[in-house]
């Protein structure tokens, strides 16, 4: 047995909360009493909520996180290993129905400080012009109440943030470029170009993805060892546990981990006062607020807002629309997988490298509006070993064998928008929590629109596979990226809340994570949550204390903060052309 | 030194494409001999090395399962994942981990609409699995043959079981297989001799793989050596089919349901 080149490698002293190898977390932080009034209360330190954390932290409010899983240690709670990642999901019981039921826990959100963030593949494009005109454009979906000029300073802003490792040139949507440089090619990276290269469509390489390709301020650069859903110990990819909440401890926010929040409490003058929730023991606690950001998913956003339901709000807190819960938004996210003669060994590199958005945009030579990208994935052993189960009904030998060429087989993944339909929503179950709430119904049901474009979609992916040289080319159907189900929007009658988060019915109460998608495009939304939590951040910002006293909704976009930034984010190059 | 077939029957083991005789069992199937993930663990970091080092040492015991329900699901998961290719001492723990699942009832994070909780699923699968076995060979799933075994699994794998109709109103016949194969991937194909058979490099933390493209094998990998050989002979879990072409979930589903249907209106008829 050789040596290890560094030694072997010990866990860091365990009184060091680490996250990722070089950043330590300096204990004890903040506490606030429960009967301080803290200014804000965040209700899930997920993609959204732990940029709000940092940016209101950085603002001087004060600010109280409250998650309802772990504040990771990443060096000795995490592994590279795929069913040693399970508590990175959210497990907790829901129930999924539907004529298509998605499937939920590790297909979408998290449970933990960073929720979603530390399992996602990190794929980071923008959404493009034409997405936040849906309806306008092509009659079907709904408007957005901003437009892509509203976001695309914080595309900017977080894309050096995240640090999103990209090309030089992006073709698609609005061009730009990236501040840092694209990641090499693995074997699933160099059959997507070769499939799509032979039929002539523009492929991006090496990005655009939140992983670091160079290190950058106490994060160390990516070393391709493939485990990016399973929590990146290597801190390399961008999470808000490695990328915001740092910051956000080191100016004094409270970070409240494995505390589940049960309701949003409302007070005789229509305006929310604080939130009840449950300790890791099961106590229940009240926090006392001025005012309430939920930023739960769209999941749990919408189930505890249902669940808070009282007198003069009995459909729901927030929900004088009856919206909420609606327009719930999964994509399509087939899986076409590909034979190749040759080893591709897809667990290399990281499973998100290389993209297509050409068929993106609605073109009229389809029966359908809209369109969709095309990825690479790399799915491990026991993931890989359901998609045969799936795609080939392998079981028992069919299955062994089949799973003895796992290093011959190369999968892309196609994402697909999805519209908005009313009757996709979540709703509350008879099932009840360990805490004795109802838990959330999920319903989702494909519509002849989604039907035709998921066909179209898999026929191109597959036609790219077999272009690649795959000499068998299977799929699996699937979601990934649930979005909307507390969607923003001008008109009070049919949407939740406003373009800032607002709700229409309660001033001091705000909703900002994905949950407030009108449409999403067929573009990954990490980069748009976080996008929109950093803006959503401005402008309480700007507001300041008349968030909490005021009658009055001031509807005027401030501009950015580029100050309220982690310090290591100022001041890089943005590549723009046009 | 001990006999080539030592503990297993021959006639369920893998055969040789040439000659049609039965392969004795190995101690790592597949296409990378010498290949040894574990044999790197002293370059993975700490907390890895413990997860790994536990679920290969020390297998959890029974909590969950009653004996009878445990002999059960051995028998079924045997079929699920056959291992008759691999020496007794280096088969991989399938119903262990399963049982330590029910056990902490852990899960997937939600339930269909169209299945009741996983515990209630393993308790009256048995009842399901059992009925169609006497319906079909008259007999209980465990005093069956190994073939009629096989066969019994293959027709809920094809959504048409003929028995049971209660308890399948409860459960959807596909879900129900999704379930208990999803379970037997998620223990066999953790486990790093699963990892050495499929020739996946395993963690890589901190070191890093370093070869990416062409699907070369880090210095420390080896190079796929590959074989023939054919599944045992009365098996009917050798055929894969990828034929049908689904482009939705529910498509995925409609030839299973309507396998299903027909079954039943058959069975009426």
């Amino acid at each position: 047995m050789k040596k290890p080149l560094l030694g072997a490698f010990q866990l860091p002293s365990s009184k060091k909360h680490m996250v990722g190898p070089l950043q330590s977390i300096h204990m004890p932080m903040r506490r606030f009493r429960e009967y301080e009034e803290v200014d804000y209360a965040i209700v899930g330190v997920g993609s959204a909520g732990g940029v709000l954390l940092q940016r209101l932290a950085r603002a001087g409010f004060n600010v109280v996180g409250l998650e309802a899983g772990p504040f990771w240690d990443t060096e000795h709670d995490w592994v590279s290993d795929e069913a040693g990642s399970h508590e990175l999901y959210w497990t907790e019981p829901r129930v999924t129905g539907g004529s298509d039921p998605l499937a939920l826990g590790a297909n979408n959100c998290g449970k933990g400080v960073g929720g979603g963030s530390v399992h996602w593949a990190a794929f980071t494009p923008r959404l493009h012009r034409s997405d936040f005109e849906v309806y306008t454009l092509d009659g079907v979906g709904a408007d957005w109440p901003i437009t892509y000029d509203d976001i695309k300073p914080y595309y900017e802003q977080l894309e050096l943030e995240m640090s999103v490792a990209g090309p030089a040139y992006y073709p698609w949507g609005h061009p730009h470029g990236y501040a840092y440089g694209p990641h090499p090619m693995g074997g699933v990276g160099n059959a997507l170009i070769k499939g799509c290269t032979a039929l002539n469509i523009p492929v991006s390489i090496g990005g655009p993805v939140a992983i670091l390709s160079g290190s950058h301020g106490d994060r160390p650069h990516c070393i391709y060892r493939g485990f990016c859903i399973q929590g990146c110990k290597v801190g390399a990819k961008a999470s808000t546990l490695v990328t915001h909440v740092p910051d956000a401890i080191r100016r004094g926010a409270e970070l409240r981990d494995r505390s589940m929040v049960s309701r949003i409490e409302l007070g005789k003058d229509g305006r929310v006062t604080g939130i009840h929730y449950f300790d890791i023991d099961g106590h229940s606690h009240f926090q006392r607020a001025k005012a309430v950001i939920v930023s739960g998913y769209s999941i749990e956003t919408p189930r505890l807002l249902l669940n808070s339901a009282c007198p003069g709000h009995e459909k729901g807190l927030g929900n004088s629309s009856g919206t909420l819960g609606c327009y719930l938004m999964a994509q399509a996210g087939n899986v076409v997988m590909g034979r190749f003669d040759q080893p591709v060994r897809m667990y290399k590199a990281p499973p998100a490298h290389a993209l297509t958005e050409e068929f993106y945009e609605t073109d009229p030579k389809n029966d359908f509006a809209r369109g969709f990208a095309i990825q690479t994935v790399g799915p491990l052993p026991v993931a890989f070993g359901k998609q045969l189960l799936a795609a080939k009904k392998a079981w028992g030998w069919g299955l062994r064998r089949e799973m003895m060429d796992y290093n011959h087989w190369a999968a892309f993944g196609l994402l697909g928008e999805i519209l908005p339909w009313k009757d996709n929503c979540v709703t509350l179950s008879k099932d009840k929590d360990r805490f004795g709430l109802p838990v959330a119904h999920v319903s989702f049901n494909l519509h002849e629109n989604d039907k035709r474009l998921i066909k179209a979609a898999k026929e191109k992916t597959e036609e790219v596979m077999h272009a690649a040289g795959a000499t068998e080319v299977v799929q699996e159907a699937r979601y990934a990226h649930l979005v909307g189900a507390c969607r923003m929007g001008s008109d009070p009658r049919t949407s939740v809340v406003d373009k800032f988060g607002r709700s229409h019915d309660i001033l001091n109460l705000f909703v900002c994570d994905g949950s407030v998608f009108p449409t999403q495009g067929s573009a990954n939304p990490g980069l748009t949550i976080q996008a929109l939590a950093a803006r959503t951040a401005d402008y309480l910002v700007s507001q300041g204390e008349r968030i909490f006293t005021s009658n009055e909704r001031n509807m005027k976009t401030s501009s950015m903060r580029r100050e309220l930034a982690p310090p290591e984010a100022w001041g890089k190059g943005v590549p723009r052309l046009k | 030194m001990k006999p080539p077939f030592d503990g297993v029957d021959p006639a369920l083991c893998p055969r040789d494409p040439n000659t049609g005789e039965p392969l004795p069992p190995r101690k790592q199937p597949g296409y990378y001999p010498g290949f040894s993930t574990i044999s790197q663990s002293p370059f993975w970091d700490e907390a890895t090395r413990e997860v790994i080092d536990k679920r290969v040492k020390h297998p959890p015991e029974r909590k969950f399962f009653s004996a009878e329900a445990w002999n059960f699901w051995t028998s079924v998961f045997a079929h699920l994942i056959p291992q008759t290719d691999r020496a007794i001492d280096r088969q991989i723990p399938i119903v262990a981990v399963l049982d330590h699942r029910l056990a902490i009832n852990k899960t997937a994070g939600y339930r269909y609409e169209s299945m009741p909780p996983d515990r209630v699923v393993y308790e009256i699968g048995i009842e399901a699995i059992d009925l169609e076995a006497v319906h079909r060979y008259g007999g209980k799933f465990l005093v069956l043959p190994s073939a009629d075994q096989d066969r019994v699994l293959q027709a809920i794998h094809d959504g048409r079981p003929e028995a049971a109709r209660e308890i399948w109103k409860r459960m959807s016949v596909h879900r129900f297989w999704q379930m208990i194969m999803g379970d037997a991937i998620d223990a066999y194909y953790a486990h790093p001799w699963a990892w050495d058979e499929v020739g996946f490099g395993g963690p890589a933390y901190p070191r890093a793989y370093t070869r990416l493209e062409r699907g070369e094998p880090e210095p420390w990998e080896v190079q796929e050596q590959r074989y023939e050989w054919l599944p045992p002979a009365n098996t009917a879990s050798a055929e894969v089919d990828s034929s049908q072409s689904h482009h939705t979930e529910s498509g995925q589903h409609s030839l299973l349901d309507r396998l299903s249907e027909e079954a039943q209106q058959g069975a009426k008829r």
